[in-house]
C-alpha cells in the first residue's frame, strides 16, 4: 500500500513540480480570502450608496495609500534580491517593508480615533468603515508577522536562488494586502 | 547586481512609477467630480492588473517547470 502511494506521489511530482503545486495552492488561496474582502466591499455599497462622509480626512487615506504602494515596491525589491542571492539588500528591503507597514497602521490607528467621533461603529458607514479598515489592518500585521519570520531566518542564512519559495509567498501576501487596498481606498475615501 | 537583477529592479521603480501616477489620477477624479464610480473603478481594475502581473508575477501558475 505504501509502496503503491510512494510510487503514485513520485508520478505526480513528475509532471507537477513542487514550486508549481506551492504557487498554484497559493494562487488558490489567495483567491478564497478576496472572497471575504469582496463581501465586505459589497456590503459598504449595500449600505451607504455611493456616498461619503464629509469627514473623512482625504489627505491622511492619500498618505496611507502612497505608504502601502512605496511598501509594495520594497517588498517587490526584496524577492528580487533574494531570488539573485543577493542577501545583504534582501534583508534591508524586507526591513524597510516592515517599518512602512507599521507606518501605515500608524496611520489607520490615528484615523480612527477621528472616526470615532464622526462614525461610530453603530452608523451604516462606520460598520462598514471599522469593519473593512480592521480587517486590512488585521492583514498588514500578518504580513508584518511573516516579514519579521523571514527577516529573522534570512539573518541566519535561511533563503538563496535556489531557495527563494518562502519569501515569494511572504511578498505574494504582502502585494495581496496591496490589491485589497486599492480597491478599499477608492471606495471609502473616493467615490462620491 | 547581476544584469538581470538590475533589469527587475527596473520594472519594479517603472511599475511603482505608473502606480503612483494612477493614484494620484484617482486623487483628482475624487476631490474634481462626483459620480466617479466608473473611472476609479477602471483604474482602479488597471492598478491591480499591473501588480498582479509585474509584481505578483501571476503568469508563473502558467509555467509548470516551476521557473520565472
Amino acid at each position: 500500500m505504501s509502496s503503491t502511494a510512494h510510487t503514485h506521489g513520485e508520478g505526480h511530482s513528475a509532471h507537477y513540480p513542487r514550486l508549481y503545486i506551492n504557487r498554484l495552492g497559493y494562487w488558490l488561496f489567495l483567491f478564497s480570502e478576496s472572497m471575504l474582502f469582496a463581501g465586505l466591499l459589497a456590503s459598504r455599497f449595500y449600505l451607504q450608496g455611493i456616498s461619503r462622509p464629509e469627514e473623512l480626512s482625504q489627505s491622511l487615506g492619500l498618505g496611507i495609500t502612497v505608504i502601502l504602494l512605496v511598501s509594495s515596491l520594497t517588498a517587490y525589491l526584496s524577492e528580487t534580491a533574494i531570488a539573485h542571492g543577493d542577501r545583504p539588500a534582501f534583508l534591508r528591503y524586507t526591513l524597510y517593508t516592515m517599518v512602512l507597514g507599521a507606518i501605515f497602521l500608524g496611520g489607520v490607528a490615528f484615523e480612527w480615533t477621528a472616526a470615532f467621533q464622526h462614525f461610530p461603529p453603530s452608523s451604516p458607514f462606520g460598520t462598514v468603515f471599522f469593519a473593512m479598515t480592521g480587517m486590512h489592518a488585521f492583514h498588514v500585521f500578518s504580513g508584518i508577522v511573516l516579514l519579521g519570520l523571514i527577516y529573522y531566518n534570512g539573518r541566519r542564512g535561511a533563503y538563496g536562488p535556489e531557495d527563494a519559495w518562502p519569501p515569494e509567498a511572504i511578498v505574494k501576501y504582502w502585494h495581496f494586502v496591496d490589491v485589497v487596498w486599492v480597491f478599499f481606498y477608492a471606495a471609502l475615501y473616493l467615490v462620491a | 547586481m547581476t544584469e538581470e537583477q538590475a533589469r527587475r529592479v527596473r520594472v519594479g521603480v517603472i511599475i511603482f512609477l505608473v502606480l503612483a501616477v494612477l493614484t494620484g489620477v484617482e486623487y483628482w477624479i475624487a476631490v474634481s467630480m462626483t459620480g466617479n464610480l466608473l473611472p476609479l473603478s477602471l483604474i482602479a481594475l488597471a492598478k491591480v492588473g499591473l501588480i498582479a502581473y509585474f509584481f505578483m508575477h501571476i503568469a508563473q501558475i502558467r509555467y509548470r517547470e516551476g521557473g520565472h
